[in-house]
């Protein structure tokens, strides 16, 4: 099938599955769902049905798996088949038979041709911290012929398990980015790092940066040393010429988290936030008044 | 002359919450101001245009009025009533309902309460959205509050002890009034929403809401002003959430709330529904929802549960089934692994580690409600089922859906 | 083949060859077993997956020969705590490797059973580094492992066959894939019980004495805490302390953790237990007592509020006997001084082990409970014993035991340095009784007889010089300054031997005096093995 026409089917797949599962028997929907004679959506709209069918029959299970598997199926066809199982892994003390199958399958199409199939397979293993799929995105980060995910997805699911060995790739990646977007990621990464503080300092009160980077500098910094952002909010909002969308930012830290006793005796800061309420964006003086409905002034 | 109204039977400001099921409440003279004969005082509810409205009760099944008269007695006894709040006029705003005591024409007493109901996430006001997502960034309190023991009590490790057996549902309506209590220590106006996973929710996926991503993405961005951008689970920022449909105009993939509550009439049949549609909508995405082990770390989480929690609840009050003594309430054949008998207390809760539970037991006892005194410290199954208290008062639970009435 | 050393440089594929060899070398069986150290350089820097796929190996290959008592405490450890589906795994079929079953490993099977059967997964123990990705090769999986090994444990797992039972009737309660190896254990262990039928003793049903804890009880035996003395802390409120500070003048319970583990058997239980271990102490009246700490291995990331987070969600009590901290200075020394079981990747934890320590009134430590789950009043009646210990004498010097030097000790570097000056300036010539004499106004240049009896206070000198600096070789760990000293008196006694290498006479005083100065000066780094190995007799 051609791309455009594997879109479409995707599409139309998306369509049938929300268009509500059918009220399809177990059974029925096992037999249409395996069944390369019907047709992709019919197949597609079937799928949400085996579920549970696939956690009562050992001979189900492996069919569902089958279709994951086979790189005949058409691919909408196949995320379904995923999703379906991903569905039943949630009963997890029923799906206990299941999982050994399951597992081995998700890594078997981790290296599928397919982009968004390996996508999700390696979200799903990432999530399980499985060492199969750390390995095959650090590989692809350090070497991007051998890349399975574009690097801001390999960032991604890396940040899910702080052990991963991602820190160092991170940087470089921050460094040297390839793009924004993987930049971003490689920052969010970062964000479980204490030792980036300085770079998210840095960072935050960088005017050339983009707003997003700003931003997760400052929830990173946030997160590692949050007495730190206090600091760089109040000193952000203090500047008149500062942007108004990182001041708004650090407003917010400043309303949700901050020391109130120190806030309320700061002087300086409760003026400028008066004066916001006169001459600001729609936001900051929203923003202002909660922080003076908190703290007063 | 002067009166004193308590609402659940408490003095505590944060007791003045009512649901759609009659809360005890008593009222009493504390000043008679000469009078020599018990007080004829008459109570009504005054509203806001938008806001909740009550109805009293003189016993707790009784019908349902606009107004009440009591008798009060000189000696300062108290008086018992009821108050409920009339289904579909739910409170938006803390306070936004006033009950009032008039003996003839003079004011004697007034108390401010709210019909705290739990909503269509999609549908609650901007004040309300505000307040839900402020608290919930404060439970977080950037991956050091309180909301880490929520994390800790779904992980792999926990999984059995909510997951794949008929647990499923009473385990997860325990968890989500544990959390929703704390949220409400924090900001009492609070009542979790829930998301409609089979209709559309373009204000909830939003940068001022629960935040926007694609599946382009994944990565969920907020505004400079929502306070969730600070979220933080496991020492990492943000929230990894991929949307396999166009979160503006498109739904989740599973049964519809009709097939869902088609399922069957017993318990059996009906809780297969965890795998469709609770298990396709938390599949309906990539990122940390879409796997137990790190589905917790995405707040839309809570939301996804709150609207299964209220398919239960529907489904009972279809079916009749509060009731644990009812087979078809509930399967109990005595197969069923530790956790997920009628009888059996609930993990963490009851605080009991060591196989064939998980080995620490985050978060402690059940948060404690100053409105009701269900489920306890340590619930059992069973509690969970009578939640609106219809089979026994003491043990509802303190909440209530929009759309799922009172019989 | 080149023979490969193990440090954090090595390519995984090359770990692989290098236990491979290990392996099949029986007199290197123990460098192996060193290699399952968490703290070992080879670990350094490496992520956690890839320490699983290390240890996982090493455990591989000890699964082919005998495994001896000193690998089974690992074995046990991965049984009792683990959660990777490889590790446990190994694990299991390393246990099949011992020479006979035993009683007490039974428990050990069931509990990772219980750890690791939601989470079972395909494992290859085939190739290092090979993940499974079909459940029909030459595969296995955790659960099959330790199935397997209850079938090896047969009658001795008697204990547990209440367990098995449950799993069998009630079928829903264990994966359908394996009903046949659960009916297989089943069998196994239901037959003929060997211990009854032969009247053996129970020896086999207790864990071998070389396992479990470490004990120092000799207070003379424990290592001071000098390099220590000065590490600041900061606890759960911000406030700062030294160790000296809180851990001097009451026994002490001391647990490591992180915030950041992933592992609920491990730091999360270990607080969690701590909490117990204070209940307790509280319900016998010994709070103000004993104090009890928690010390993060992850004090960047574990700061404060996190650590007070941390404590407090699992019940641990927070007060000025009872603190979590986290070291802001002095961190190195800390983990040298504990020998702690923990390695790094940058400043995250890739794998520790259970580590509680038990400290004295000195704040030396005087028992520890590793790896395996520690019992919170078995750990109470140590701090308990401490309590009522008296203060130890200065240690004796006839008994025959060495001992290991402390903090208030310093005759060593002492007697080294006056030895060193004695020798350095003493008389070895006339020329030198001369200007000794004209320094002090006595005489001019006439000769002095140089009496023989002198040459042996001069051998004598040297040789006690020599000794003394070797000792306090072997305590510092650096032999630089004994190679001079050596040199210098092997200089002297030459110029001494009539050779007519006078000359060499004064060179030999030079490096005499540096190599005993240099001795003196010289600080405790580490215990020496010597040391060690005699503290952990008593």
């Amino acid at each position: 099938m051609s791309k455009k026409g594997i879109k479409r089917a995707a599409k139309s797949a998306k369509s049938a599955m929300q268009a509500g599962a059918t009220s399809l028997s177990p059974r029925l929907a096992m037999t249409t769902a395996t069944n390369a004679g019907k047709s992709v959506k019919e197949r597609v709209a079937a799928m949400p049905n085996v579920s549970q069918a696939v956690i009562e029959s050992d001979a189900q299970l492996q069919a569902v798996l089958k279709v994951l598997r086979s790189k005949d199926e058409p691919t909408p066809v196949r995320l379904a088949a995923l999703q379906a199982l991903q569905a039943a892994s949630f009963a997890v003390i029923e799906f206990e038979s299941c999982r050994g199958d399951y597992l081995a399958t998700l890594r078997a199409v981790a290296t599928d041709s397919d982009l968004e199939l390996r996508q999700r397979v390696l979200g799903i293993l990432a999530r399980e911290n499985d060492g199969f799929a750390q390995q095959r995105l650090l590989e692809g980060l350090q070497n991007p012929e051998k890349a399975l995910l574009p690097p801001e997805k390999a960032l991604q699911l890396l940040g899910y398990d702080v052990h991963a060995d991602a820190y160092p790739v991170a940087r470089e990646i921050v460094k040297h980015p390839p793009s924004d977007a993987a930049k971003r990621e490689a920052l969010r990464l970062l964000g479980a790092d204490a030792s980036s503080k300085p770079l998210f300092e840095k960072i935050l009160r960088d005017k050339e940066e983009t707003r997003e980077i700003r931003q997760i500098a400052a929830s990173s910094l946030h997160a590692i040393a949050p007495a730190a952002l206090q600091k760089h909010a109040r000193e952000m909002l203090l500047d008149p010429k500062e942007y108004s969308d990182i001041q708004e930012t650090s407003l917010t830290a400043l309303t949700q988290f901050g020391d109130a006793g120190k806030v309320e005796k700061d002087e300086t800061l409760m003026k400028r936030i008066s004066s916001l309420r006169g001459v600001g964006s729609t936001k900051l003086k929203q923003g202002a008044r909660l922080f003076q409905a908190k703290y007063g002034g | 002359m002067t009166a004193d109204l308590e609402i659940n039977n408490s003095a505590n400001p944060r007791a003045r919450y009512v649901t759609w099921f009659p809360s005890p409440c008593r009222i009493r003279l504390t000043d008679a101001s000469g009078a020599t004969a018990p007080v004829s005082v008459t109570l009504t509810g005054r509203s806001t245009a938008t806001g909740g409205v009550v109805r009293f009760r003189r016993t707790q099944s009784g019908a349902a009025a606009t107004s009440l008269s009591l008798q009060l007695p000189i000696n300062g006894a108290s008086m018992p009533f009821f108050v409920s709040g009339l289904f579909g006029r739910p409170s938006l705003a803390d306070g936004d309902v006033t009950i009032e005591a008039r003996a003839g024409t003079a004011l004697i007493g007034a108390v401010k309460l709210m019909v705290r109901i739990r909503k269509n996430a999609n549908t609650l006001t901007v004040a309300e959205r505000n307040r839900f997502i402020g608290a919930f960034a404060q439970l977080n309190n950037q991956g050091a509050g309180r909301f880490v023991d929520f994390r800790n009590m779904h992980t792999a490790a926990a999984s059995p002890q909510a997951h794949g057996a008929p647990g499923f549902l009473p385990w997860h309506r325990a968890y989500l009034l544990d959390l929703e209590r704390e949220l409400q220590g924090i900001d009492s106006s609070v009542a979790l929403p829930y998301w409609r996973f089979d209709q559309a929710a373009p204000n909830l996926f939003s940068l001022a809401y629960l935040g926007f991503s694609t599946s382009a993405n994944g990565t969920v961005q907020f505004s400079s002003t929502n306070p969730l951008q600070f979220w933080v689970t496991d020492g990492v920022q943000g929230i990894n959430r991929r949307p396999f449909f166009n979160t503006t105009s498109g739904f989740a993939s599973g049964r519809t709330e009709a097939q869902t509550l088609a399922l069957g009439a017993q318990y059996a049949a009906f809780r297969n529904m965890e795998s469709n549609p609770h298990g396709s909508a938390h599949t309906s995405f990539g990122g940390s929802i879409s796997s137990i082990p790190t589905a917790a770390r995405d707040p839309l989480f809570f939301l996804l549960h709150a609207n299964v929690d209220r398919l239960w609840a529907k489904w009972q009050r279809q079916n009749n089934r509060f009731d644990p003594t009812v087979a078809a309430s509930f399967t109990n054949d005595g197969s069923n692994p530790i956790g997920h008998n009628l009888a059996d207390t609930m993990w963490p809760w009851n605080g009991i580690t060591g196989p064939p539970r998980p080995p620490t037991a985050p978060g402690g006892a059940m948060a404690a409600s100053p409105s009701v005194t269900a489920p306890g410290a340590q619930p059992r199954v069973r509690n969970s089922l009578d939640f609106q208290g219809r089979i026994n008062v003491a043990s509802r639970l303190g909440f209530d859906y929009d759309d799922v009435p009172m019989p | 083949m080149p023979q490969l050393a193990a440090t954090r440089a090595l390519a995984e594929s090359e770990f692989a060859q290098l236990v491979d060899a290990l392996s099949s070398e029986p007199d290197r069986g123990n460098e192996l077993i060193d290699l399952l150290r968490e703290d070992h350089p080879v670990y350094d820097q490496r992520g956690a997956a890839a320490t699983v796929r290390m240890r996982g190996w090493i455990l591989i290959a000890l699964s082919r020969s005998a495994l001896n008592d000193n690998a089974l405490l690992f074995v046990l450890e991965e049984l009792d705590t683990g959660r990777d589906a490889y590790l446990v795994a190994a694990a299991a079929r390393a246990l099949r490797s011992y020479a006979n079953p035993n009683a007490a490993f039974a428990p050990f099977v069931i509990r990772a059973i219980d750890n690791i059967r939601y989470h079972d997964e395909p494992v290859t123990l085939e190739r290092y580094g090979e993940y499974a990705t079909s459940t029909t090769d030459s595969g296995t999986t955790p659960v099959r492992e330790l199935l397997a090994t209850l079938v090896w444990l047969g009658p001795h797992a008697r204990e547990v066959l209440r367990e098995i039972e449950s799993w069998r009737a009630n079928r829903s309660g264990f994966s359908k894939k394996f009903w046949n190896e659960v009916d297989q254990a089943f069998d196994a262990v239901a037959g003929i019980d060997p211990l009854r039928e032969s009247n053996h003793d129970t020896c086999c049903c207790k864990l071998p004495s070389s396992l479990g804890n470490t004990h120092s009880w000799s207070p003379g035996s424990r290592n001071d805490c000098e390099a220590i003395e000065s590490t600041v802390f900061e606890d759960h409120d911000g406030a700062t302390i030294a160790f000296g500070e809180f851990f001097r003048g009451h026994p002490s319970v001391v647990v490591f953790f992180y915030t950041r583990c992933d592992n609920p058997q491990k730091c999360s239980l270990t607080i969690t237990k701590l909490a117990r271990l204070q209940k307790l102490l509280a319900d016998q009246g010994l709070t103000e007592q004993i104090s009890t700490s928690a010390i993060t291995y992850d004090p960047a990331f574990d700061v404060p509020e996190r650590l007070s987070g941390y404590g407090r969600n699992r019940g641990v009590r927070l007060d000025a006997r009872h603190r979590m901290l986290r070291a802001i200075d002095g961190v190195d020394a800390l983990r040298n001084h504990f020998k702690l079981g923990v390695n790094f990747i940058e400043s995250l934890v890739n794998r520790h082990r259970i580590e509680v320590y038990i400290l004295d009134v000195d704040g030396r430590v005087a028992a520890s409970f590793e790896r395996i789950h520690w019992n919170e009043q078995e750990v109470i009646n140590r701090a308990v014993e401490l309590l009522k210990e008296e203060r130890p004498p200065p240690p004796p010097s006839e008994t025959g035991r060495l001992v290991a030097p402390s903090r208030s000790s310093t005759a060593l570097p002492v007697a080294s340095t006056f030895a060193s000056l004695g020798l350095a300036f003493f008389p070895k010539c006339p020329v030198c009784w001369a200007a000794y004499l004209s320094v002090l106004g006595l005489t001019g240049l006439e000769r002095i007889p140089y009496a023989p009896w002198l040459q042996l206070a001069l051998i004598a000198l040297v040789l006690l010089n020599v000794v003394s600096v070797w000792m306090r070789g072997r305590a510092t760990g650096r032999m630089s300054a004994f190679a001079l000293v050596a040199a210098g008196a092997i200089a002297i006694l030459i110029s001494r031997a009539g050779l007519g290498l006078d000359g060499a006479g004064p060179w030999g005083v030079a490096l005499t005096l540096a190599g005993s100065l240099l001795s003196a000066l010289s600080r405790e780094k580490t215990t020496p093995v010597l040391w060690r190995r005699l503290a952990t007799r008593v």
